[in-house]
């Protein structure tokens, strides 16, 4: 009887412990991640607080503002900060909507139609993607100066370049849609759909995550371009987007006067993309996990 | 309502495999035909081809007269019953059975109209509103099939639609499928690889193995005269019993000779025997289970190895001598129940059957001896 007892409270010991360790566990675990929030975190609070100090224009060397104010908001309407802002939000929507096009038919074909050198396409497009889109800079400037879409038309141009490549995007909407059935299209197909009514009314509406990863990233990508932007509107104000125009005001002749409206400029831009991704979190979540772990 | 034709079809894979070889088959208006066969036998290979899942390597299929080959799906006024049901899972009930007459831009008024009797006919109309995952395997069948019925179709085509469901489910099911037949009065061709369903739905079976069609006739046919040993043992349940034996012919009688006991050969079947000039030859017996009986006296010796209870009768494995396993189909009704409790592993039996019910192969080409109909010569389009 009491050797049983003693086995008892062995395994209760045993059970303490292990709950014990655990919570122990979860505790570091929880702590990490919140220094890493507040690390992260940290940039954005000093860039929001730094857009409301009016007390002067310059880099200073506290956070706290001193005098609180409006003014930096002000000032940046005023200045060519509206027409860099409609200018990538132009290039940011088109892109997205036709990459997300092109992204998704092309995803739909490479998963669904069987054709001769798909699989040699795909491995070519693979090793394609290998080589950073930095080499291709110098020659994609010469054609778009050529043709006319550089400088004050650069936003045409831009959406140009920032489309073309799209295609090779595939592999994760690419993956989705292999985990759909197949038997689906095929229903559909014998029900009376062509295959592009099988794209939209089948598989699109079950691949909703992946649709949302899919114009979230298509979005971003032009949103926050730099190097190519400046590249191609090459000095002229009316052609560039807002992180082109924004970082001339950090240049030394400009940055006295212009830092608190750059960081007026900062949190506007990170705005949009903010409520995007409030917005659209749970879908981008199961979408850039859904492709991987089911594909 | 139409015919459907396959004349020299033929389905060559990428991989050069040949799934298909030279299907030909003329299933009449309103028929119901089922393609039956173990897997891989190009049975639901075929099915695609009617349907246009599938390109057609070679020969043509007609549906009501017009050759299809290159028609799309959506094209050739068919309605198809997946084994998987493919119900559109972001649909409801409703939409799945709705979406082939949206597509076809029926007015919402018919539509409701369509959906509502056909939900009615199949008894899921308190599942209209509710999303495919919401419902039992049995449901989404019903569902499958009317989103196939609403269409009104040329030709129902049903591939394997009851394999995902339980055994008493499926009971269920094809006793409803065979209503359904009844009142939707259109061709159907129907795909399984289960002989009970082949037997019970199909007006005509057509038994395939390797690609190639192996028999076509009615159930009564394909069970009474096998095309071949294949057929013989693939149709009925259990399978058919066979033994290497010897035909002799005394005077105008035949006998065979299994583990050394002299049966004689019905005179019926040894009349068709003569007429076809065979005397004395080895031929592998077939012998149905249910046909051989238990006998008190004399038969062939064997050692019961397996009693199957299965509840109207008894499945007996027995193996002879020779080690042969033949299994027997004993009804209960008949036997008392001290015999029923005899029954036990090691326990000897002698088993009998009648001349009348024997089936003649030949070893070597495995053709049935008195079956004339081999696949090519199926006349087709010919009662």
């Amino acid at each position: 009887m009491n050797k049983a007892v003693t086995k008892e409270e062995k395994a209760m010991r045993r059970h303490m412990g292990l709950r014990a360790t655990r919570a122990i566990s979860n505790t570091v675990i929880h702590i990490l991640l919140i220094v890493i929030s507040i690390v992260w975190l940290i940039p954005f609070i000093f860039i929001t607080l730094q857009s409301f100090r009016i007390e002067n224009a310059m880099p200073v060397g506290y956070v706290i503002p001193h005098q609180w104010g409006i003014d930096n908001y002000i000032n940046l309407f005023k200045s060519d900060f509206p027409k860099w802002y409609l200018n990538t939000f132009i290039v940011a929507v088109v892109t997205a909507l036709i990459q997300t096009i092109i992204v998704l038919c092309m995803s739909y074909t490479l998963s669904r139609f069987r054709f001769k050198m798909r699989k040699p396409l795909m491995r070519f497009m693979l090793i394609l993607g290998m080589f950073p889109g930095m080499l291709t800079m110098i020659i994609l400037y010469r054609v778009l100066a050529d043709i006319g879409l550089t400088q004050a038309n650069a936003v045409p141009g831009l959406i140009l370049v920032y489309v073309a490549s799209s295609g090779m995007g595939y592999y994760v909407s690419k993956g989705f849609f292999d985990t759909i059935p197949k038997s689906l299209d095929e229903a559909a197909r014998v029900d009376g759909a062509s295959r592009a009514q099988v794209l939209t009314r089948i598989i699109l509406p079950l691949s909703k995550p992946i649709v949302i990863y899919t114009i979230l990233t298509a979005f971003m990508a032009p949103w926050g371009d730099f190097v190519f932007a400046r590249y191609v509107s090459f000095g002229t104000s009316s052609g560039m987007n807002v992180a082109v125009g924004m970082y001339n005001w950090l240049n030394n002749d400009m940055i006295t006067t212009r830092y608190t409206m750059f960081c007026a400029g900062g949190v506007i831009v990170a705005i949009p993309v903010a409520i995007l991704f409030m917005c659209l979190q749970k879908y981008y979540v199961e979408g850039v996990t859904g492709g991987a772990v089911k594909g | 309502m139409a015919s459907v034709k396959l004349t020299k079809v033929k389905k060559i894979y990428d991989n050069k495999v040949v799934a298909v070889h030279d299907f030909d088959l003329e299933i009449k208006d309103k028929e119901f035909v089922v393609f039956v066969g173990p897997s891989g036998c190009g049975k639901s290979t075929t099915l695609r081809m009617i349907a246009g899942l599938e390109d057609i390597s070679e020969g043509t299929i007609e549906i009501d007269g017009v050759v299809v080959n290159d028609l799309q799906p959506k094209d050739r006024d068919i309605a198809m019953v997946f084994q998987n049901y493919a119900l559109y899972p972001h649909m409801t009930v409703y939409d799945n059975i709705a979406f082939s007459l949206r597509l076809q831009k029926v007015p919402e008024d018919v539509i409701y109209e369509k959906v509502t009797n056909a939900a009615q006919i199949l008894g899921i109309t308190d599942y209209l509103l509710r999303k495919p995952r919401a419902l039992s395997g049995g449901q989404r069948q019903r569902v499958a099939i009317g989103r196939a019925m609403v269409r009104n179709s040329k030709v129902f085509l049903m591939d394997e639609p009851l394999s995902n469901l339980d055994a008493k489910l499926r009971n269920q099911m094809r006793a409803e499928i065979i209503l359904l037949r009844q009142k939707l009065d259109t061709t159907f061709v129907y795909v399984t690889h289960d002989q009970t369903e082949a037997m019970t739905l199909g007006d005509r079976i057509v038994i395939m193995k390797d690609g190639y069609i192996m028999q076509v006739g009615t159930p009564t046919e394909v069970f009474e005269m096998p095309a071949n040993l294949f057929v013989a043992e693939f149709i009925g349940a259990p399978k058919m019993n066979i033994m290497k034996t010897t035909l002799t012919k005394e005077g105008d009688k035949y006998y065979v000779n299994p583990f050394g006991v002299k049966i004689e050969v019905d005179g019926e079947k040894g009349a068709a025997l003569a007429s076809r000039g065979i005397s004395g030859c080895d031929v592998t017996l077939g012998v149905r289970p249910e046909h051989i009986t238990l006998a008190k006296e004399g038969g062939i010796p064997c050692t019961l190895e397996v009693n199957e209870m299965m509840g109207s009768e008894l499945h007996l494995h027995v193996f002879t001598e020779d080690g042969t396993r033949i299994i027997v189909r004993v009804p209960t009704i008949g036997l008392e129940a001290s015999e029923r409790e005899a029954l036990v592993a090691g326990q000897k039996v002698n088993i009998t059957f009648s001349g009348k019910v024997m089936h003649f192969f030949d070893p070597k080409t495995e053709e049935n001896l008195l079956c004339d109909k081999k696949p090519d010569d199926e006349d087709i389009g010919q009662e």
